[in-house]
């Protein structure tokens, strides 16, 4: 199963530096909320270390759960269990890493981003090193799976969130880049998966993909620790006080409440921009994925041999991942808003794959390979822009938790989407209504981007204010934890000029 | 007397001509049909029509039969009326198999029947046509197709499945056996039921072998063989059994390479934090005042800088 790219789906980036000037006055009255905006964003050569960092760890996350198939036969061998059974292993995995996405974006508003990537990499290495002892298929389901996926779920939102937190200006380039560890890994685990299973059989496969997922901990130690060691006391302003003078154990509890509400950035569930957003990227990801899992099947039942549908697959992925990085340095230009390119790029994947199997029906394989091409170069550079647009919608004080509820929400799209195209497949018979009905989930999801407020004025929506009172400065607090650190990395020429712009307005 | 005997003899021989069709009366792996007990051989036709030099047909038997292979060759350039034919057994021309062929509608005819009784009527039959074309009839029990050709690997002290499973669209074998290789021998494996360390589970077309408690001593080549009433044609599994031990190698250099790393990473930052700078961490009052107040401050200076309310 490939759901990675799933996850990657999400975030619209490029928070223009341009906003905060544009309206001091309503961030003059939150001057944290605007250090968080300006303060780390210098997109220097810390930055692009932690690019690298956020390469290893898709790699060694997503790489990794999409080469998982090659233990498929094995596992089916050794356990004699049915092809479901089995499958259910990678579907636990991937279903917590992304059920727990806000659970590791909260962590990190309440910890150090730090210590959580570190802690997942271990917990992820540790699921992987059990399972190699498992003796039962539940065993497997609750290493492989659960300790796993909890631990890929602590890596992954906290990693793209501290990368987007370091630029500003070449937001999207940086995630584009950092994202193509997953195409890339898919290239070198394959044979490298396979050379593992001859040799060690299963058993000792996982051992040293334990060891190797271990690797996400020095990706972890790289990230700056905040100034924050603890979370953040209530403020005085009666918020804690309410109920004190009774019970003091019952606001204690209501206070806990209030934390993990905040940190959990649970009042984005009310922001209506940010569910618009959600709803298309959920259907994006529902997408997304059936044209890697059906392409194939479809190619062959056009009468492709396999050899040249499996062509068409892998050049495809060659597209994505350049597409990555194309898109990423094309956004960053600043020609136009990020959410209108997204569009035109969820637009043009949907186009795409609605062409090909149209294309297969026509006879044509250099048709066929042609959208083929494109599909996979706009479906990577959506990736790109996904998360980087999340601060646009959210602002920069929520982004860390809106990544995480993003992700969450977005998973029901993935998981949904391909049981429904195949449960259309079974229906019609042909895989030419699946893939159709994908790429019409991505033209329904960039029709829903067009809803977004502001979406047709040129220069982008007024920076979100944060909610009214309750934890204003606690989720400045909560925002700045992860981005805490200032000026830590090394400031370059474009860099200066970037903090120039925000100082400016501070100032 | 010597009338009854003939009458007799010839009664033989009607019923033995009855019992099974035509039987070829030389070559290896033919021999008249009892003519009082047994059952009656099947029979089966295989004819091939072909032009040009050689071709070969596959051919699957599951049980002792009666198989006539006919060729039909449209002849070359020139056509001879009379040519000379025979029939070859891996490699061996049969006795008294060479007979003249005459053209017949533009081509010539070879038939022949061969009773296949047990293993040793299976081989490659050709037909060959005056030293210029011949048919290949390969016969042969059905074999396992998809046949593993990397070793299992497994770990001692664990279990393994071998398993060896006969395409549906091949006829399926009566049963199962199973082999270890022994030197260039192979002893049959053959469990009692309860016996701890092998399990035998058959089914139709498919077959179990599960191996407890592995030793280093297990591993070699196993083989599955699959029974027909004809013979028993067999399939290799491999399998390797390791200690923990060959993995743990690479496993441990990795763990070495990520300590390694995380304490170089952890012991910059300490020196870098204890270096120009204080600690970083600071109350939470403090915090919230992240106004830096110089543009592009160097790294040195960032902590002094949220220092400064």
């Amino acid at each position: 199963m490939g759901w990675p790219e799933r996850a990657t789906g999400n975030a619209m980036a490029t928070a223009r530096v341009e906003q905060p000037a544009r309206s001091p006055g309503a961030e003059r009255a939150t001057p944290g909320a605007l250090a968080q905006d300006g303060a780390l964003a210098q997109d220097g050569a810390r930055g692009w270390v932690m690019v690298g960092a956020l390469f290893v760890c898709s790699t060694l996350v997503f790489g990794l759960i999409r080469s998982l198939g090659a233990f498929f036969v094995e596992f089916v061998q050794y356990f004699q269990e049915s092809a479901q059974a089995i499958s259910w292993i990678t579907s636990i995995g991937v279903a917590t890493q992304q059920l727990c996405s806000p659970l590791g974006t909260a962590l990190c508003n309440a910890y150090d981003a730090q210590r959580v990537v570190m802690a997942g990499g271990f917990l992820a290495s540790l699921g992987l090193i059990l399972a190699s002892q498992a003796r039962s298929l539940p065993h497997l389901y609750l290493t492989m799976g659960l300790t796993s996926g909890l631990g890929w779920s602590l890596v992954f939102t906290p990693m793209v969130a501290t990368v987007m937190a370091h630029f500003t200006r070449r937001r999207t380039l940086a995630l584009g880049v950092g994202f193509t560890g997953v195409g890339v890994s898919s290239f070198v685990f394959a044979p490298l998966f396979q050379y593992m299973l001859d040799n060690f059989g299963w058993r000792g496969s996982l051992l040293i993909l334990g060891g190797l997922s271990l690797n996400i901990v020095p990706c972890g130690a790289l990230i700056r620790p905040t100034r924050k060691k603890a979370p953040p006391r209530p403020k005085a302003g009666g918020k804690a006080d309410n109920g004190g003078g009774g019970g003091g154990g019952a606001s204690a509890f209501r206070s806990l409440l209030r934390r993990v509400y905040r940190y959990l950035e649970l009042s984005l569930l009310a922001h209506g921009p940010f569910l618009t957003y959600t709803l298309a990227i959920t259907f994006f990801n529902a997408g997304y994925f059936v044209p890697y899992v059906h392409l194939v099947a479809h190619g062959r039942q056009a009468g492709y041999s396999e050899y040249r549908a499996a062509f068409v697959m892998s050049a495809t992925g060659a597209a994505d991942i350049v597409g990555r990085v194309a898109a990423g340095w094309l956004t960053d230009l600043g020609r136009a808003r990020l959410v209108h390119m997204l569009t035109g790029w969820t637009g043009l994947t949907g186009v795409f794959i609605v062409l090909m199997p149209l294309a297969s029906v026509a006879g044509s394989y250099g048709l066929l390979l042609g959208f083929g091409l494109g599909y996979g170069f706009c479906a990577g550079a959506l990736t790109s822009l996904v998360f980087a647009g999340v601060p646009e919608i959210v602002g920069m004080g929520r982004m860390v938790g809106a990544l995480g509820l993003l992700s969450m929400l977005e998973s029901v799209g993935g998981l949904l989407g391909p049981p429904l195209s195949g449960y259309l497949r079974d229906r019609t018979g042909s895989y030419i209504t699946s893939l159709v009905a994908a790429g019409c989930c991505f033209l329904l999801g960039s029709l829903i981007l067009t809803t977004l407020p502001h979406y047709f004025s040129w220069t982008g929506p007024p920076p979100p204010r944060p909610p009214d009172g309750d934890g204003q400065e606690e989720r400045q607090d909560a925002g700045a934890g992860l981005l805490g650190s200032p000026a830590s990395g090394s400031t370059n020429g474009t860099a200066s000029k970037d903090s120039d712009h925000s100082q400016t307005c501070l100032a | 007397m010597l009338h009854s005997g003939v009458k007799l003899c010839a009664r033989l021989l009607l019923l033995s001509l009855s019992w099974g069709g035509t039987h070829s009366t030389g070559g290896p792996g033919s021999t008249l049909p009892p003519v009082v007990s047994g059952p009656p051989l099947s029979s089966d036709v295989r004819s091939v029509v072909f032009k040009g030099e050689s071709q070969v047909e596959e051919v699957q038997v599951v049980r002792p039969l009666t198989l006539a292979l006919e060729c039909t060759w449209t002849g070359s350039q020139d056509r001879p009326h009379n040519i000379s034919g025979f029939w070859r057994k891996d490699g061996s021309e049969l006795a008294d198999s060479r007979r003249p062929v005459l053209l017949e509608n533009q081509q010539y005819n070879l038939r022949r029947a061969f009773s296949i009784t047990d293993e040793e009527g299976l081989g490659n039959y050709s037909c060959v046509f005056d030293n210029q074309a011949e048919v290949d009839f390969i016969l042969a029990a059905p074999r396992v197709g998809e046949v593993r050709d990397k070793p299992i690997v497994s770990y001692v002290g664990d279990s393994v499945v071998l398993q060896c499973k006969m395409e549906d669209t091949k006829p399926q074998p009566n049963s199962w056996t199973w082999y270890r290789a022994n030197g260039t021998d192979k002893e049959l494996l053959d469990p009692e039921p309860d016996s701890p360390r092998y399990q035998i589970h058959n089914q139709e077309g498919k077959t179990k072998l599960t191996v407890r408690n592995l030793t280093e001593a297990d591993s070699g080549a196993y083989y599955c063989g699959a029974v027909y009433d004809i013979s028993v044609t067999l399939s290799r599994v491999d399998l390797r059994v390791i200690t923990f031990l060959e993995p743990l190698k690479p496993f441990l250099v990795i763990v070495g390479e990520v300590l390694v790393l995380v304490s170089l990473i952890l012991l910059y930052e300490r020196t870098k934090a204890h270096g120009p700078q204080p600690d970083n961490t600071l109350s939470d009052d403090q915090a919230h005042k992240l106004t830096p107040d110089d543009a592009g401050g160097e790294v040195t200076d960032s902590s002094t800088r949220q220092r400064k309310v």
